[in-house]
């Protein structure tokens, strides 16, 4: 019978050319991975590109620097290949991100009509988000859909902290632009 | 006073929870495909070919949820001896392992990282998903968000259920957020307002996991009674305490 590893234990033994240990890491990982995947463009590849990552990160297993958080390290493979395969496809239409079209039962109680605009106004973000610049939709996708932290997107998309910073502050100031001010106003307004 | 960080902290809150429901679509099992490529590189061990494709198309996630359900269900239809089966599940951000975890401390003294008592209303200013609260035990006891607004725990002291704990976290965004060490057949599928849910019998230990995968280790401990685990599409909880799973589905139907 097998004990559950720290991912620690698992990169140590993986990194022996144990695969059984690296077989937990990929089932931990391969949902975050894919859910990355997907929001990062690759869109109905997510599952071929997760597979390219998993088989690179082991490859490279000898780069990762003990005690670093195997989460992000993985994940800069998984964008890597991401922005590959967009590169090499160039199609961007299909990769906008969507909200399902129907809710079911989520959230059954509360006020139809408070529902139905806050639904009318997500589907708004959702396409001010599509139509950002590339780099500024990456921060924000990881920053708020990946709930990566600052440092953890840094990264994971290779960019230096500062620029981390920069475009979401940028891209969040466009955004604010594209939807309706009507609230948050510091200024009481008439 | 609240310029700039006013709009933005409300355009990141708005962003959060759009992020918790956008539609993707579900990932495959890619455990056995991985295996076998690496397999090919170190060549030489001659292994049985897993059904990866049937694997693959058998997993659905039918919500935002992380339910693997179809493989505890391999693992309970085949509990010992199946070699390269996943000896890790996950549901709806808790990860089910065999076999005997970490050490917990001996008295209940167990916590989250940093924990925080406060009001329901104020909670539910201060974390990125909803806090639903079970109509079934009325106005909680206690009310404490831990790790900076990534776990909230709700928790009752009532009768007949003496001390009964809810943890909600936002499990569905794929990350871990508990970790238990449970014999498999002592979990069961059971379903909670339509949606899949766990079934936990008994107490287990049950550690609690970092944002960046590492467990906490102040916070492993033993449960007590037994534990329900489901989620909305937008919020994953786990319920504890000395319930009967009738109880615990009716506590569990009626959060909201």
């Amino acid at each position: 019978m097998r004990r559950v590893i720290d991912d620690a234990a698992a990169i140590a033994r993986a990194r022996d050319g144990d695969l059984d240990a690296y077989g937990v890491l990929v089932a931990r990982y391969t949902l975050r991975a894919h859910r990355a995947a997907y929001l990062l463009g690759a869109g109905e590849e997510a599952d071929d590109v997760v597979q390219e990552a998993f088989v690179k990160a082991f490859r490279n297993l000898s780069r990762f620097r003990a005690g670093e958080p195997f989460g992000p390290w993985l994940l800069r493979i998984v964008a890597n290949e991401a922005k590959n395969l967009s590169r090499s496809r160039r199609r961007r239409a299909a990769l906008a991100l969507r909200l399902p079209s129907a809710e079911p039962s989520a959230a059954a109680a509360g006020n139809p009509i408070d529902e139905a605009l806050a639904a009318e106004r997500r589907a708004q973000l959702v396409a001010a988000v599509n139509a950002l610049p590339d780099r500024e939709r990456q921060v924000l996708v990881c920053r708020y859909f990946l709930d990566l932290s600052e440092a953890e997107t840094a990264r994971v998309l290779a960019w230096p902290l500062g620029s981390v910073k920069s475009r979401t502050s940028r891209a969040l100031s466009r955004l604010r632009g594209l939807l309706v001010p009507a609230e948050q106003d510091p200024v009481s307004s008439g | 006073m609240a310029d700039r960080t006013g709009w933005q902290g409300a355009v990141e809150s708005e962003l959060r929870a759009v992020g918790r429901e956008l539609a993707v679509p579900p990932a495959s099992d890619l455990t056995a495909a991985v295996r076998q490529r690496l397999e090919g590189q170190t060549a030489g061990r001659d292994m049985p070919t897993v059904g990866a494709g049937a694997l693959r198309r058998q997993l659905r996630w039918r919500t935002a949820l992380v339910v693997v359900v179809a493989l505890l269900a391999v693992l309970i239809a085949a509990p010992q001896g199946r070699a390269v089966i996943i000896h890790v599940l996950r549901f709806a951000g808790v990860e089910l392992g065999q076999g005997p975890g970490p050490v917990p401390s001996p008295r209940s003294s167990a916590s989250l990282p940093g924990e925080r008592r406060m009001s329901l209303e104020q909670a539910r200013r201060q974390v990125s998903f909803p806090i639903l609260v079970p109509a079934a035990l009325g106005r909680p006891g206690e009310v404490v968000v831990s790790d900076g607004g990534r776990v909230v725990s709700v928790i009752y002291r009532r009768a007949p259920y003496g001390l009964v704990r809810i943890d909600e976290f936002a499990g569905h965004l794929d990350q871990v957020y508990f970790r238990k060490f449970v014999p498999l057949s002592n979990a069961a599928k059971v379903e909670v307002n339509g949606l899949e849910g766990l079934w936990i019998k008994g107490p287990h230990e049950l550690v609690y996991i970092t944002r960046n995968g590492y467990s906490a280790t102040a916070s492993a401990r033993l449960t007590t009674g037994n534990t329900l685990i489901w989620g909305t599409s937008q919020v994953a909880l786990r319920l504890e305490g000395d319930l009967s799973k009738t109880a615990a589905l009716a506590i569990a139907s009626s959060a909201h």
